[in-house]
């Protein structure tokens, strides 16, 4: 009974919130099935059958595009044909390339959210982080290869880190709601990425859509293999790193202590003598440096070149993410891990089957919802709550 | 004896106060700063015109034109600057400073403009209506916001709203063939996703900023996955009826100010009596007195007898109305169709026109405008061919409302319980 109630059911929790958002997802991908709803009328058992395929093709291409298709994994075994093995692990080592920058975004917004300050600007830190990065790439082209890329990574860092920083300053000393200020932020750094994109100092001359310069035959992060058509970098060991390291800072350190006293009441926090403002400050430049660390392993590993949609929505999907994980930096890494396989898995979905990606954010979204009001999938499931003292059910 | 006297008042002054007069003093000394540096761009700029056209009676029609040059613009916009700065040292605190800079920025930017346009015609006409036009959705979905915040439910999710309220338009306007039937879906759409809103942050405890977030996220989703399965395919599910612009009999004839106020869409007309509407219902009825005393202090307003949760709902479902009214407006009014995305951040320009105007009806419509006016410059920079990069002005509002919100130009307080739950004792 103990075991059920300390540790299956806090890690059931967020399972059946996953879980019931698919079945809803699947719900509205059945009610916008026009092809085959047209026969309901007269056929109401065969449209429902029919549905029910069609959810199943979608979502098994969805599993296979996330993790390879077995066959072809045991065939690469045996294999030493670097086609053969790289075709087969692909699709696990771009379900890896798409959580690394979910998992610094991430735990970016863990961070803050841990902090009771309510980071919504993860988006823009991550591109002016990316931002940063080329411009040093750019400004400094002929440094030695290893220098360079530490030099960058570094800009690239510091400047996601001044762009969260703001933000916490101004909490700190104005009051001004960081929520307003971070979503302004986010539209603010599009639009100086976009005049950067424009300038020549970034762009291809002669060329007028906003992409930068190739920066990866000047620089990259180092790919693990070196396989065809396999773009796993070491971006993802970092982000391994960095979850270590923010859970030591979080839960092991004296100012990751002072951050997480100021998330849980800031009142207490400064009458135990804590600077409240310095922890907000703190808690948003390490936010954005996480961001911008990100960005830079993205646009330097993953992309190559900077553009105006390097970021498809992983400051956003943060914010669902770190929910999800109840913003614990093991957490961070396995729902970054399971978002990164919706992504790609997605991808082959809508190859595959047509049904478009964008379904998989409203399922995020009945995520965030779930894990956020616990009530609902506790009446769906009929799950008791007990009480603190662990004995009486409420 | 007179300076003796002076002497003694300064010695007797505290310590606040006497900071307040140095920040004054500060103050006007950049003020005056910024009129020398206009006198400055005044001295090389009277041999370049500035032309400002309005139409008298119709767009494209004959036009009624002011002409002076560049350099009395800066010249105007100069000595003001310096007026200003001076009463503001010699006043000190007493200077109302915040509303002279309501005097002195439409003279700057008119200078500015003078000053880019170098020579070139403006049609003001068009300038003004474009930014109506804009402000139209702007001030809708801020109504929506001002109504949830005054009533203690922050509303991030405008944006959201917009878009499912656009979806919704288009779809129920295109299958029914009637603009009607399209906006009242919308509304009915936008009601539902207020209710989820009202839900989630009231009977679940949901973070009200979480909740906002679940449903931008949530609209994105469903409305492009809507579009690309159904909408893409069957495109007459997303070819509504446009609505057409109505010009009032009588006022229209007005010179001026009929082509610019009494000419446009209904929406416009909608706007406006909502924003009358509401303003008398905020701030003269007892039902706006017992909303906002649910923002402000729900225990208290709870003790007298208002029912804090049932005015929260009611607010909310209002809200949603509103918002997707605005969102109707962007795709039956202005685009034709739905677009993915369509919204495009102006949900977000709403909250901080909300901001911005204070949380009131009236000041978040100036904000609109200013915002619609910001915009409209930029279209009209780029049909003049103008080189200023669009993304400065795009930023504008952005950079304005960080400024406004960190307290910078004014203190601006919401509604004290705005965001935190409450639950019924």
């Amino acid at each position: 009974m103990t075991v059920w109630r300390r540790t299956i059911l806090p890690a059931l929790m967020p399972v059946l919130a996953v879980f019931t958002a698919f079945v809803v997802g699947s719900v509205f991908l059945f009610l916008t099935d026009i092809e085959n709803l047209k026969h309901f009328p007269g056929d109401p058992v065969g449209t429902i059958l029919a549905g029910l395929v069609n959810i199943g093709k979608a979502y098994s291409a969805l599993v296979l595009g996330a993790f390879g298709v077995p066959a072809k994994l045991a065939a690469a075994m045996g294999s030493s044909d670097p086609k053969v093995i790289a075709g087969a692990i692909r699709p696990i080592t771009e379900t890896l390339v798409a959580s690394s920058p979910l998992i610094f975004t991430g735990l970016a917004v863990a961070i803050s959210f841990r902090t009771g300050v309510f980071n919504i600007g993860v988006e823009g830190q991550f591109i002016m982080g990316a931002l940063g990065a080329t411009v040093a790439v750019l400004a400094l082209p002929d440094l030695p290869k290893p220098l360079l890329l530490i030099l960058a990574v570094v800009i690239g860092t510091l400047s996601g880190a001044l762009w969260g920083f703001i933000p916490g300053f101004l909490k700190a000393r104005t009051g001004a709601h960081e929520v307003i200020t971070t979503i302004m932020l986010n539209y603010v750094a599009a639009q100086v990425v976009l005049f950067g994109l424009r300038s020549d100092f970034l762009k291809p001359a002669g060329s007028s859509t906003p992409i930068s310069k190739v920066l990866s035959t000047i620089v990259r992060v180092p790919l693990i293999f070196q396989l065809p058509a396999i773009r796993l970098h070491y971006g993802i060991v970092v982000a391994l790193i960095m979850a270590v390291l923010v859970s030591w800072f979080m839960f092991k350190t004296t100012k990751g202590f002072e951050l997480r006293a100021a998330g849980f009441s800031l009142m207490a926090a400064r009458y135990a003598g804590m600077s409240a403002g310095g922890s907000i400050m703190l808690a948003m430049a390490l936010s954005g440096g996480l961001a911008g660390l990100g960005g830079t392993l993205e646009v330097l590993g993953t992309v190559g070149q900077m553009s105006n949609d390097l970021s498809s929505g992983f400051g956003f999907n943060a914010i669902a993410l770190a929910l999800l994980a109840g913003n614990r930096p093991g957490g961070v890494v396995a729902a970054a891990l399971l978002f990164g396989a919706l992504r790609t898995g997605g991808g082959l979905m809508q190859v595959k089957t047509g049904i478009p990606l964008d379904l998989l954010f409203f399922v995020q979204a009945l995520v965030i919802m779930f894990v956020a009001a616990p009530a609902l999938i506790r009446s769906i499931y009929r799950i008791k709550v007990y009480s603190a003292d662990g004995v009486t059910p409420q | 004896m007179t300076s003796g006297a002076v002497a003694v008042r300064a010695s007797e002054m505290g310590e606040a106060e006497r900071r307040e007069l140095r920040a004054a003093r500060g103050r006007g000394l950049v003020i005056a700063l910024l009129g020398a540096g206009a006198l400055w761009a005044a001295s090389g700029a009277f041999k370049v015109a500035a032309i400002f056209s309005f139409w008298l009676l119709e767009q494209g029609g004959a036009a009624w034109t002011i002409t002076t040059t560049v350099g009395m613009l800066w010249l105007v916009a100069g000595s003001a600057a310096i007026i200003i700065g001076g009463m503001q040292a010699g006043f000190g605190a007493r200077f109302p400073w915040r509303q002279s800079l309501f005097v002195i920025a439409p003279l700057y930017v008119a200078a500015i403009l003078g000053a880019l346009l170098d020579g070139q015609v403006a049609n003001m006409t068009g300038v003004f209506s474009g930014s109506l036009e804009l402000a139209v959705p702007i001030t809708l979905g801020a109504l929506a916001g001002i109504l949830s915040e005054r009533s203690g439910m922050l509303n991030i999710a405008i944006e959201g709203k917009f878009l499912v309220g656009a979806c919704a338009g288009a779809v129920a306007a295109s299958a029914t063939g009637s603009v009607l039937a399209g906006v009242l879906f919308a509304v009915l759409c936008g009601m539902a996703v207020g209710y989820m809103l009202a839900w989630l942050g009231i009977r679940h405890q949901v973070d009200q900023i979480i909740a906002g977030v679940v449903i931008n996220i949530g609209a994105i989703g469903i409305t492009n996955f809507i579009f690309l399965r159904v909408l893409a395919k069957n495109t007459w599910l997303n070819t509504p009826p446009t609505i057409e612009k109505i010009k009032i009999p009588f006022l229209s004839g007005i010179p001026v100010l009929g082509p610019l106020l009494f000419s446009g869409t209904p929406y416009l007309y909608v706007m406006l009596a909502l924003l009358i509407f509401f303003s008398y219902m905020l701030f003269r009825t007892r039902w706006g007195l017992r909303l906002r005393a649910s923002g402000e202090k729900p225990s208290a307003a709870a003790t007298v007898g208002i029912d804090v949760i049932k005015i929260r709902y009611h607010s909310m479902l209002l809200a949603g109305a509103l918002a997707g009214t605005a969102g109707s407006y962007l795709s039956l009014s202005s685009a034709g169709s739905f677009q993915m995305g369509m919204s495009a951040g102006r949900g977000f320009i709403a909250l901080a026109a909300v901001i911005f105007g204070a949380w009131n009806p009236v000041g978040a419509f100036g904000a609109a405008l200013m915002f619609g006016f910001s915009d409209a410059i930029q279209s009209l920079m780029s049909i003049l061919g103008v080189d200023v990069p669009p993304q400065l002005l795009n930023s504008v509002p952005y950079i304005v409302t960080i400024v406004v919100v960190a307290g910078l130009v004014g203190r601006v307080r919401g509604p004290a319980a705005a965001g935190q739950p409450y639950t019924q004792g």
